[in-house]
């Protein structure tokens, strides 16, 4: 089953937000999903032990540098599909993450120094490519985005566009919902209400189903 | 709203076939500075807790039979010297 790798290496770029919102999406839309957290910070563990895990889901922790390959592949044959959240630093657990990768996604706040610090990611990628000669898809998420797109989004955004880079549609817009997330544990239908919740359920499944329709070979 | 329920369809995933080996990749991730952040154990030698020093000519045949003996049971020449020491001593505590 594929491996979707959450990795930027810019800190608070909404990695563990995304790699979460797409985990509790697959499983409550009916897969088995383990998660692996491989930030020494541990987000992701973290948030597993505050609120009820969705069912269907696992979380591994403190996989380091030299046990991420060996985990994704002792998970990745059973039915289960794996999401990798990793540090925000450019380091070798990073790279070796991406080269199990059915599926990269770079989440970015749509500013220009994300978008600068984000692209080398994309370099990272391109290049292990290369040297592994397979493809390795991978796309962008906006993060934080607001109901008003600025003109710095708008600009960022066309640029990768006419790079030809794949962007997620919808971003995560930013939302009280998604920030209460490592506040309450749990998903978006187990905490108590935060603001407009429909909409962020909402915008939720409609970024897990396009991630989704990139696992399958859907999207484009 | 109506386009939150999807269901996954497992069959339809799909997954590459990768290999385990990092090597080409870890080598591309350090040329992009993307390095190992782990602490790994420092190889060779340690440092030699010796780090006093004694100065000592001595007759050609006495350094060569301290030579041999140090490197008949695999010690440095300083552990000898610091064995004959504790001799010494102990010698002149009993005169
Ligand atoms: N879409 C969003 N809406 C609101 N807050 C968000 C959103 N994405 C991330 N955040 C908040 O921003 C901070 C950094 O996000 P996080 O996912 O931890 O980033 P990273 O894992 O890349 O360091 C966290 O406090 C998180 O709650
Ligand atoms: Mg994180």
């Amino acid at each position: 089953m594929p491996t979707v790798v959450v990795a930027s290496p810019k800190g608070g770029a909404g990695k563990s937000t995304t790699a979460v919102l797409l985990g509790t999406g697959l499983a409550h839309a009916g897969a088995e999903v383990v998660m692996v957290d491989c930030d020494p910070n541990r987000s992701l563990t973290i948030w597993s032990k505050r609120g009820t895990m969705p069912q269907r889901m696992r979380v591994l922790s403190d996989v380091t540098e030299s046990e991420i390959v060996k985990t994704i592949k002792n998970h990745d044959n059973d039915g289960k599909i794996i999401i990798v959240d990793l540090e925000g630093i450019a380091s070798r657990l990073v790279s070796r993450a991406i080269s199990q990768a059915d599926l990269v996604l770079i989440p970015m706040r749509a500013t220009t120094l994300d978008a600068t610090i984000g692209a080398r990611a994309l370099q990272l990628i391109e290049e292990e490519e290369e040297a592994l000669d397979r493809s390795i898809p991978y796309a962008l998420v906006f993060t934080m985005t607001k109901a008003v797109k600025s003109k710095q989004h708008s600009g960022i955004e066309k640029s990768f566009r006419e790079q030809g880079v794949d962007l997620i549609e919808p971003p995560l817009m930013e939302r009280a919902a998604f920030s209460a997330l490592f506040e309450f544990g749990g998903d978006l239908y187990s905490m108590p209400e935060q603001g407009n919740m429909e909409k962020a359920i909402e915008n939720a499944s409609l970024f897990v189903q396009a991630v989704y329709q990139r696992l399958t070979g859907d999207a484009q | 709203m109506s386009n939150n329920a999807f269901s996954i369809d497992l069959s339809r995933l799909k997954k590459q076939p990768k290999t385990s080996s990092t090597k080409d990749t870890d080598q591309v991730a350090e040329e992009l500075g993307f390095s190992s952040r782990e602490i790994v154990k420092k190889r060779g030698r340690k440092p030699s807790p010796r780090t006093g020093q004694v100065h000592a000519k001595v007759m050609p045949d006495t350094s060569v039979e301290i030579a041999n003996e140090a490197k008949r049971r695999g010690v440095q020449q300083g552990v000898l010297i610091e064995e004959a020491w504790q001799l010494y001593k102990q010698n002149m505590a009993t005169k």
